[in-house]
């Protein structure tokens, strides 16, 4: 296991209806009680990937009901919160809404139809092809890959683990633990996926800066001096690459 | 011969779709392909021109085809009485007024009893779209074979004597799709969400320079000193076209601004007609309207005039899912739109676009807007990214290879 390169995969998520709504908050939390993990998973956890490139995560689909359509903003905050805080999977998450709605007061209905309707998905994993042999090249793969990747191998099989992912476990069993937490880290921080996914490269690539100069002092001065130049040449590209995008 | 011919030629799409949305999820679409291998998949429709049903097909066909999955597209034969008879019931499973006799219904069953001799129906894994032919299933279904309805219309409202024809057709899929979760009937099967995209390759979608702006819009002489608030949308009460003026009435007390309402041809449309002589009575009252009649092709004007809008407004009473809105908010333009529909789930509220739900709300928010450019500016770079994540024909193909996937699966799963 240890030395055996880690295969990533993706998944597209299909979306289900359960035939289940809730008008007000007592129905709401009435449904929450035995809904199925995956319908919390998707109304809580999946705006992660349905937003994957904005700036910033919208509200989970409780919370901003809640705010939008009952205008209750008491309970949208407590959901929130409640969404916010729950990183230990289902049975977690299922506790801290129940406890976000123990004590509503609130009978403010839905009005015609803007019930809240629970979905569940479908998860379908999808071998991407990508082989990660270690911590560069899983960076490599992440970087290029599909927002999904990310978000099953850190989000997805978390949280139905209720505990760690396999691709974490597999970076510690090969001495990169360092990075398997900067990556768990990553993955609860609340933000989207794009703008993780940058940060973490970045802080990667910086990690990576003094074993490869300490390295390269040992090349001979014609490699190095190649070297520097490709490193600005790249370093110029960036920039432009930055100017045209703003 | 009731094969179409998807054309082939000019650039690829799977290139096209790449550049527009990344090596990620194509691959992602590429690997699902490459698990539905040794499959041959049929699409059934009921026309292969005019209708989002048919533009989808032609892009969806030879998209799969790119990606090496054996797909080819056949429309079912039908008379007259039959187009007559499905005009009928696609009305009413929308809710409006209309009813079918015993020999209407018998008329439907005998020209999909027809078709299904008729047609090739050559693959295992088949694709029917909308209702008229969607009882083909009763007659050419073969064991290894699996059938998926997709249903591109709202049944909220449907009539209950609509329904009951076509209720226990469905229930001999595996599988139906939907395209929003207030549109599904209970199921005896499956049934999946999937909502529908656009094309960004499309003339409706492309890319324009102001150039060729300029010359699409010169034709309609609209004033270009004041910015544009402009709804596109046909000439119909649920999409309030008379709420939009007077929200716009309202904007004016305070904004200096240009309300354009745009849509396609009303002729054959009694209702339509009248409508649009309501709008255009009172848009001379109110003034600083310019109310267009745009012909069903006019696919690069409408994009000019979304382009050059400062403010896409969809105020509609009712809606399906509105796609207008996707269209928009590709564009980077600020939208403000009811929250009907399938538009809460475009317009992310205060994020992608502006949620509204009266008259003054609407007003209201177009005052914001109109105020603050840096706001017009946020929205619409947020609004492009959700509608690349989420609204494009790539994620769509994507979630129908998927169901395909699972249903192959599950299949083979409980055969081991």
């Amino acid at each position: 296991m240890n030395g055996a390169p880690f295969a990533l995969s993706g998944a597209v998520h299909l979306v289900r209806p359960t035939h289940r709504v809730a008008h007000d908050l007592a129905e709401l939390r009435a449904a929450l009680v035995d809904a199925p993990i995956e319908s919390l998973f998707y109304h809580a956890v999946d705006v992660v990937l349905r937003s994957a490139s904005a700036t910033e995560l919208p509200p989970d689909d409780f919370s901003a009901w809640a705010h939008g359509v009952l205008q209750d903003g008491t309970a949208a905050e407590r959901l929130s919160f409640a969404v916010q805080g729950a990183d230990g999977g289902p049975v977690e998450l299922r506790e801290r809404l129940l406890g976000a709605l123990a004590d509503v007061r609130s009978t403010r209905r839905a009005p015609e139809g803007a019930a809240f309707v629970f979905l569940t998905s479908e998860s379908v994993p999808i071998a991407t092809g990508r082989v990660a042999e270690d911590g560069d090249s899983l960076l490599r793969h992440l970087a290029e890959a599909d927002p999904s990747v990310w978000y099953y191998h850190l989000v997805e099989q978390r949280w139905f683990a209720a505990g760690d992912a396999p691709l974490l476990e597999w970076l510690r069993a090969r001495g990169e633990a360092r990075l398997a937490e900067w990556l768990l880290e990553a993955a609860r921080s609340g933000k989207p996926i794009a703008r993780v996914r940058r940060q973490v490269l970045a802080r990667w690539r910086r990690s990576r800066l003094g074993p490869r100069l300490a390295a390269a002092a040992f090349e001979p001065e014609a490699e190095r001096r190649e070297a520097a130049h490709q490193a600005v040449a790249g370093l110029v590209r960036r920039l432009q690459r930055g100017e045209t995008a703003s | 011969m009731s094969r179409v011919e998807v054309r082939r030629d000019g650039p690829s799409l799977v290139d096209g779709y790449r550049a527009v949305v990344g090596d990620g999820p194509m691959q992602m679409l590429e690997t699902l392909a490459a698990r539905l291998r040794g499959h041959r998949l049929v699409m059934v429709n009921s026309t292969a021109t005019g209708g989002g049903v048919a533009e989808i097909l032609h892009r969806l066909v030879r998209l799969l085809q790119e990606l090496g999955v054996p797909t080819s597209w056949e429309v079912m034969p039908g008379d007259a009485r039959f187009h007559g008879i499905t005009k009928t019931l696609h009305n009413t499973l929308h809710g409006a007024p209309g009813t079918l006799s015993a020999d209407d219904v018998e008329w439907y069953h005998e020209t999909n009893r027809r078709a299904a001799a008729a047609l090739e129906l050559d693959g295992d894994l088949v694709f029917i779209h909308d209702p008229q032919p969607a009882a083909l299933v009763l007659h050419r279904r073969q064991p290894g074979q699996h059938w998926l309805w997709r249903c591109h219309i709202d049944l909220s409202h449907a009539d209950p004597q609509a329904w009951a024809l076509l209720e226990p057709v469905v229930g001999r899929y595996d599988a139906a799709v939907f395209s929003h979760v207030a549109f599904v009937p209970p199921l005896p099967v499956p049934a999946y969400l999937a909502p529908p995209s656009i094309d960004p390759l499309a003339e409706k979608n492309r890319e324009l320079d102001e150039r060729e702006e300029d010359e699409l819009l010169a034709p309609l002489e609209l004033p270009t000193r004041r910015p544009w608030i402009t709804q596109v949308s046909r000439y119909d009460r649920l999409k309030d076209p008379l709420g939009v003026i007077e929200a716009f009435r309202l904007v004016r007390g305070r904004e200096d601004a240009h309300l354009v309402l745009a849509g396609g041809g009303a002729d054959d449309d009694p209702e339509g007609a009248a409508v649009l002589a309501e709008v255009r009575e009172r848009a001379a009252a109110v003034g600083g309207v310019s109310v267009l009649l745009l012909p069903s092709d006019a696919h690069l004007t409408i994009n000019a005039l979304q382009r050059r809008s400062a403010i896409v407004v969809q105020k509609s009473l009712r809606e399906g899912f509105a796609l207008t809105v996707s269209e928009a908010l590709w564009k980077r333009r600020a939208v403000v739109a009811s929250a009907v529909g399938g538009i809460p789930l475009q317009i992310l509220h205060e994020r992608t676009g502006m949620l509204v739900h009266s008259i003054e709300g609407c007003a209201y928010q177009i005052t914001r807007l109109l105020r603050a450019p840096d706001l017009r500016r946020r929205l619409g770079a947020a609004g492009r990214e959700h509608v690349r994540g989420n609204f494009l024909h790539p994620r769509e193909a994507r979630d129908y290879l998927a169901v395909f996937a699972r249903l192959v699966e599950a299949a083979a799963g409980a055969l081991r």
